[in-house]
């Protein structure tokens, strides 16, 4: 129950940080707040997904949830933090860094429990990429919002190699918890900046 | 030595730095020229023509008649632009990013 609610947290903050995006994204028509916007978005309803899946384990008749829908909820995150680094690799590129290849994997052969450990790695990987480039912005701009959200980064990071590891040591039933509590953590780290954008002086929606 | 990279900009980044420059370059009220926006803003000739075209029309910035050339001043419109601009590039910073 207590990770079903963790879970919701996140809902919160994702579609939160997706908003105040979005509202920035129509009063400017910036490509980064709509890529910031879709990570969100995704990783909204992609935790959504993982809490109802939740609910169906804490409620035995709501269970028409299945594997299926916990691979949905993972792929939807995956994606959230792909656009989330995605965001950082065309900022690479364009200022003529070498960038990583962006992973390119194919889910048509594989079972459940094998996406489940391929998008938790691919999530691990992207959150990670993600943490270093906000880290590398913030020895730039020594902003300390940036150093924030690349500690939130660095949390959900941990987060997500726990998903993993819960996945291939099924037995150690305090890893999902944790898991959770780490990944809400860092979400709470990320939401931090934007609440304080957000309530700062009505800058938000004033235009 | 660090090595100074090339810096990528947005569209949206060249339009707050026209308007950045329609505002701050106005010091006597007449307007700003087109070569000031030129040297300023860093983008070819026919591009800043086009810009300029786009940024009348849409309001948000005013074409005043001159005896040589047009000269532009910043609207109500675009200064209300570059503060939504200059919140929202700080809430893009802080997940280190560019608007």
């Amino acid at each position: 129950m207590i990770t079903t609610i963790l879970q919701f947290i996140g809902v919160f903050v994702s579609f939160s940080i997706a908003s105040v995006s979005y509202v920035g994204l129509k009063k400017t028509d910036s490509t980064t707040l709509l890529r910031m916007t879709t990570a969100f978005l995704f990783l909204g309803v992609g935790f959504t997904v993982e809490g109802l899946v939740g609910l169906g384990n804490v409620i035995p008749d709501a269970a028409a949830f299945t594997t299926t829908a916990v691979v949905i909820g993972l792929l939807l995150e995956t994606m959230g933090y792909f656009f989330l680094a995605f965001s950082h690799a065309v900022d690479v590129m364009v200022a003529n860094r070498i960038g990583p290849a962006l992973m390119v994997f194919s889910a048509i052969t594989l079972n459940s429990t094998q996406l489940t450990q391929i998008l938790g790695l691919a999530s691990f990987y992207f959150v990670m990429y993600g943490m270093v480039e906000t880290l590398y912005s913030y020895k730039v701009s020594k902003n300390p919002n940036t150093l924030l959200i690349a500690s939130g980064l660095a949390m959900i990071a941990v987060g997500t190699f726990l998903q993993w590891l819960s996945v291939l040591y099924i037995s150690v039933n305090i890893l999902p918890l944790i898991q959770i509590i780490v990944t809400e953590m860092g979400l709470m780290l990320l939401f931090v900046p934007v609440l304080g954008f957000a309530v700062g002086g009505e800058r938000v929606g004033t235009v | 030595m660090e090595k100074e990279l090339a810096q990528y900009r947005t569209q949206v980044r060249i339009i707050a730095d026209v308007l950045s420059t329609a505002r701050d370059m106005n010091t006597d009220g007449v307007g700003v020229g087109i070569t000031t926006l030129l040297r300023r803003g860093n983008i070819s000739y026919s591009r800043m023509s086009k810009l300029l075209g786009e940024l009348v029309s849409s309001g948000l910035l005013v074409e005043l008649n001159s005896e040589k050339a047009s000269k532009y001043k910043i609207s109500e419109k675009g200064i209300q632009f570059l503060s939504v601009y200059t919140n929202f590039e700080g809430f893009a910073q802080s997940f280190g990013l560019k608007l």
